[in-house]
């Protein structure tokens, strides 16, 4: 593979908008497996990621240029909708009403598994980092992020008061701040 | 705003994870726009769930890249196949020689006359795609606005049904007494009706004539029992407004020799203070 080059926020903009082979190769290289790890986070199934990568991608490469640089990063902008597609793509299959009747000590469990069977893939990095954090902060991370619960979903599935959900929210994503610091 | 409390309680990361609903998210938009040490705190929070997102990244099978290249040629013909980054040159359509006649002079004529005639097309296709697609949108809206009168008609017309039942019972009672209440107030002239049910209890009032209570004030009405008023509860003011309706008191009234409204402060007094209309049984 040549050099790797390493465009900003603006320049990758501006190349996307180009819609030419070489921006996608860029894209691709760049963005693929971080896209690729947030939709395994959500669906856990590899086809089903795989089907969801591509819709994640093609959604971008047409949506260019609608992004606006004002509203926030183009990263956040991409794996925000690795995300939504993702958790569509779960709600579509009726997984996630599947899982919202379980009670909120199996949900714990599922995480954790779900974070097992992901063990075995090549990541290492984070896996240590996230089990750093205890359990209850770990599930109420994931339920929101990775399977788009909101507070009040999350505070009834795990009984537990809304304002102690976001105060754990706050403490998860501040330790995760420190461990990325450091 | 307390933006250190605001931001100790968290709301900031459930923006970030999703976990707002779609109002709560653009308050939070808002007051991020409002206060710069908020978007601070977002930025960072943003670029921690990115280095969660790396940290967690798995690379798709080797044959994804072209896989999802061809999905995106084929669905955004717009894609170039590894054109020049820097210069976008300006496109020249390709044109297929169709036998081409003698006299050059002339078939450049047919032949720019058959490029205006297919670009036209083209641009009329793409005009009147777009117009159908406008319409069907409006006609979809158009219908769905008729479902929602049609609706509310419905639900008026059984209203209205059940009012009109309402008064065929009451008139086919022949025990109903119609008692007209008068002004007792000189030189103003006040007037309402009450359908009175001696055997069943019940007890309609119809106003006729009863100006709007002044501000903090309220009708009450009143049965004249033995020479004492019992109270049958305020008139809400919606039933002054609406005059010619006839609206049922919920207390039953078995016994008394007259009716009377008066002004009252509202919510009513024990006894009346102003009486302003009077009728006899």
């Amino acid at each position: 593979m040549p050099t790797t080059i390493i465009y900003s926020e603006e320049e990758l903009v501006l190349l996307l908008k180009q819609q030419s082979r070489d921006a996608f190769n860029y894209l691709y290289r760049q963005y693929s497996a971080v896209l690729y790890g947030v939709i395994n986070k959500v669906v856990y199934d590899e086809q089903i990621a795989q089907d969801v990568l591509q819709e994640v991608f093609v959604k971008i490469w047409n949506n260019i240029p609608q992004y606006n640089p004002d509203k926030g990063r183009i990263y956040t902008w991409m794996i925000n909708i690795a995300r939504n597609a993702a958790i569509d793509k779960l709600r579509s299959k009726g997984e996630i009403m599947k899982s919202k009747i379980q009670t909120g000590e199996d949900v714990v469990n599922n995480v954790q598994g779900g974070m097992k069977t992901e063990q075995s893939t090549d990541t290492i990095g984070l896996k240590k980092m996230v089990s750093d954090l205890k359990p209850e902060y770990q599930t109420i991370v994931n339920l929101a992020y990775f399977k788009g619960y909101t507070l009040d979903e999350i505070s009834k599935t795990l009984g537990i008061p809304l304002g102690t959900v976001k105060t754990r929210m706050r403490y998860a994503i501040n330790m995760l701040r420190q461990q990325f610091n450091n | 705003m307390n933006t250190k409390e605001y931001i100790e309680s968290g709301i900031l990361e459930a923006y970030i994870l999703g976990a707002l609903t779609v109002e709560e998210q653009a308050e939070v938009a808002a007051n991020i726009a409002m206060y710069p040490e908020l978007a601070i705190e977002v930025a960072a929070i943003e670029l921690a769930m990115q280095q969660f997102a790396e940290s967690n990244a798995i690379e798709p099978p080797i044959q994804m890249q072209e896989q999802i290249w061809n999905a995106i040629s084929k669905e955004t013909p717009a894609a170039k196949p590894a054109a020049p980054v820097q210069t976008p040159k300006p496109v020249t359509p390709k044109t297929i020689d169709i036998a081409r006649p003698a006299g050059g002079h002339q078939s450049q004529w047919q032949r720019a006359a058959v490029w205006i005639a297919l670009v036209g097309s083209v641009v009329t296709n793409v005009l009147l795609w777009n117009q159908k697609s406008h319409s069907e949108q409006q006609v979809a809206a158009v219908q769905s606005h008729m479902d929602t009168m049609q609706a509310q008609q419905q639900q008026k017309f059984t209203a209205l049904a059940a009012s009109y039942q309402k008064v065929k019972d009451m008139m086919a009672d022949t025990s109903m007494q119609t008692i007209v209440m008068h002004t007792v107030i000189k030189d103003k002239p006040m007037a309402a009706t009450i359908y009175w049910g001696k055997q069943s209890g019940d007890t309609y009032l119809m106003v006729d004539n009863l100006p709007m209570p002044p501000q903090g004030m309220q009708y009450q009405m009143w049965v004249i029992k033995d020479g004492k008023p019992v109270d049958m509860g305020v008139i809400p003011n919606d039933y002054i407004a609406s005059a010619d309706v006839m609206n049922k008191f919920a207390m039953q009234v078995k016994d008394g020799q007259a009716f009377a409204i008066s002004l009252e402060k509202a919510g009513g007094n024990p006894t009346p203070t102003q009486v302003c209309v009077l009728g006899k049984v």
